[in-house]
């Protein structure tokens, strides 16, 4: 397997998070207590705040967007793609709540969850988790422990509370060394491990694949993974098509049950391409919604 | 005799390792009592499973998630091994 030594892909894990707690805690209250129409109005000034304050942020965005679009971007692209991010956040005050009648989903590929077999679902930070969830919890036989970062983690769990005291979602945090045992533990029960399979803070081996006509190095950690525990791969996004409509798509992206010892690199390196594939298709499909707001096709460094 | 079996055992184990992650080191190059996780050895967690499967299979032992001690058995190649001896089944 190629080895990479891998660049400083960490920057994003040490920005801070914008706002705090307390904040997102006013800001769900508002969200529920005034509902969904007149909250979103508040994300047109958020937006152009957020715009007109990261230049570093719009310069990925733009670069980015270029590709995607294959086009001249314009500033009102640009203005989209922030725009599309805070309503994902904004939504996840309703979604993480279980207030889903607000919103038109639509499913594609639902029936690859319907194995009944511990399983990983891969996803990317492309479009919005929570949407994903949401119809996970609906189907309610589909039970998702999320894998990722120990600081995201913990993060991640206190804004959860924040927004959702009740918030059942487990989290698993890669910090201890039996993270894996764990995993494997909860396969075994049936669940599906959720993993955003695009990003790594660490100093991981990566592979390069092509996504948008340029370079990007994937970690392979990921599917490391669920070849070495032998279970099939499901590709989710949960895309933000504007108004109140979300497409929720499952893309079958390998299977490594039957996998010998001797081919588990190749099938690796294929299951990561097929993922780099997916990506690039539905970043052309709804290019709004990547997330990535980094350089994320950083030069390989040799 | 205790430390010669050990001693056997720790050799076995060790070349285990650096067969199934591909590791860039001899066998003998992994000291016994440095930390296999981290620090030390630099192993991940996705390592460790690839060891503890690897484990498992040879010597027939289970490895748990709710073991509390996890972090005392790869705590180091002799402790790995002490626990190895006391539970395996092959």
């Amino acid at each position: 397997m190629t080895t990479h030594p891998s660049a400083d892909q960490s920057s994003w894990a040490t920005t801070p998070e914008r706002g705090s707690l307390p904040l997102l805690r006013f800001m769900t209250w508002c969200s529920l207590k005034f509902g969904r129409k007149a909250t979103r109005i508040a994300l047109h000034p958020i937006t152009a705040y957020f715009l007109l304050s990261s230049p570093e942020s719009r310069l990925s965005s733009r670069s980015y967007l270029e590709r995607a679009l294959g086009r001249q971007v314009r500033w009102t692209d640009l203005y989209r793609h922030f725009f599309c991010f805070a309503s994902t956040i904004h939504d996840r005050a309703y979604l993480i709540n279980r207030r889903f009648d607000p919103f038109e989903f639509e499913i594609h590929g639902e029936h690859l969850l319907e194995q009944g077999v511990g399983l990983f679902m891969m996803g990317a930070h492309l479009g919005s988790f929570e949407a994903i969830s949401a119809v996970g919890k609906q189907n309610a036989g589909l039970r998702v422990a999320m894998l990722m970062h120990e600081a995201n983690a913990r993060k991640i769990n206190e804004a959860l509370l924040s927004i959702n005291p009740q918030s059942d979602q487990e989290i698993i945090g890669l910090g201890n060394l039996d993270a894996m045992l764990k995993v494997e533990a909860r396969l075994k029960d049936g669940y599906a491990v959720g993993v955003l399979a695009d990003r790594t803070p660490g100093n991981e081996t990566r592979l390069p694949v092509e996504i948008l006509g340029r370079t990007a190095m994937l970690p392979t950690g990921p599917f490391r993974m669920a070849a070495l525990l032998k279970r099939p791969v499901i590709f989710m996004t949960g895309l933000y098509l504007g108004g109140n409509r979300y497409a929720i798509h499952f893309d079958r992206l390998a299977d490594f049950s039957a996998v010998q010892p001797d081919e588990r690199d190749q099938a690796i390196k294929d299951a990561i391409s097929r993922y780099a594939g997916l990506l690039d298709r539905y970043c052309k499909r709804a290019p709004y919604n990547w997330f990535n707001f980094f350089d994320f096709w950083q030069d390989p460094q040799e | 005799m205790q430390d010669n079996q050990n001693s056997a055992l720790q050799k076995e184990v060790a070349q285990l390792m650096v067969e199934c992650l591909n590791l860039e080191i001899t066998a003998d190059q992994i000291s016994p009592d440095a930390p296999l996780y981290g620090d030390g050895l630099g192993l991940d967690s996705i390592d460790i499973l690839e060891i503890s499967l690897t484990l498992s299979k040879r010597y027939g032992l289970q490895l748990r998630s709710d073991g509390a001690d996890n972090q005392q058995i790869f705590g180091s190649l002799r402790s790995l091994c002490t626990h190895i001896a006391a539970h395996r089944t092959l």
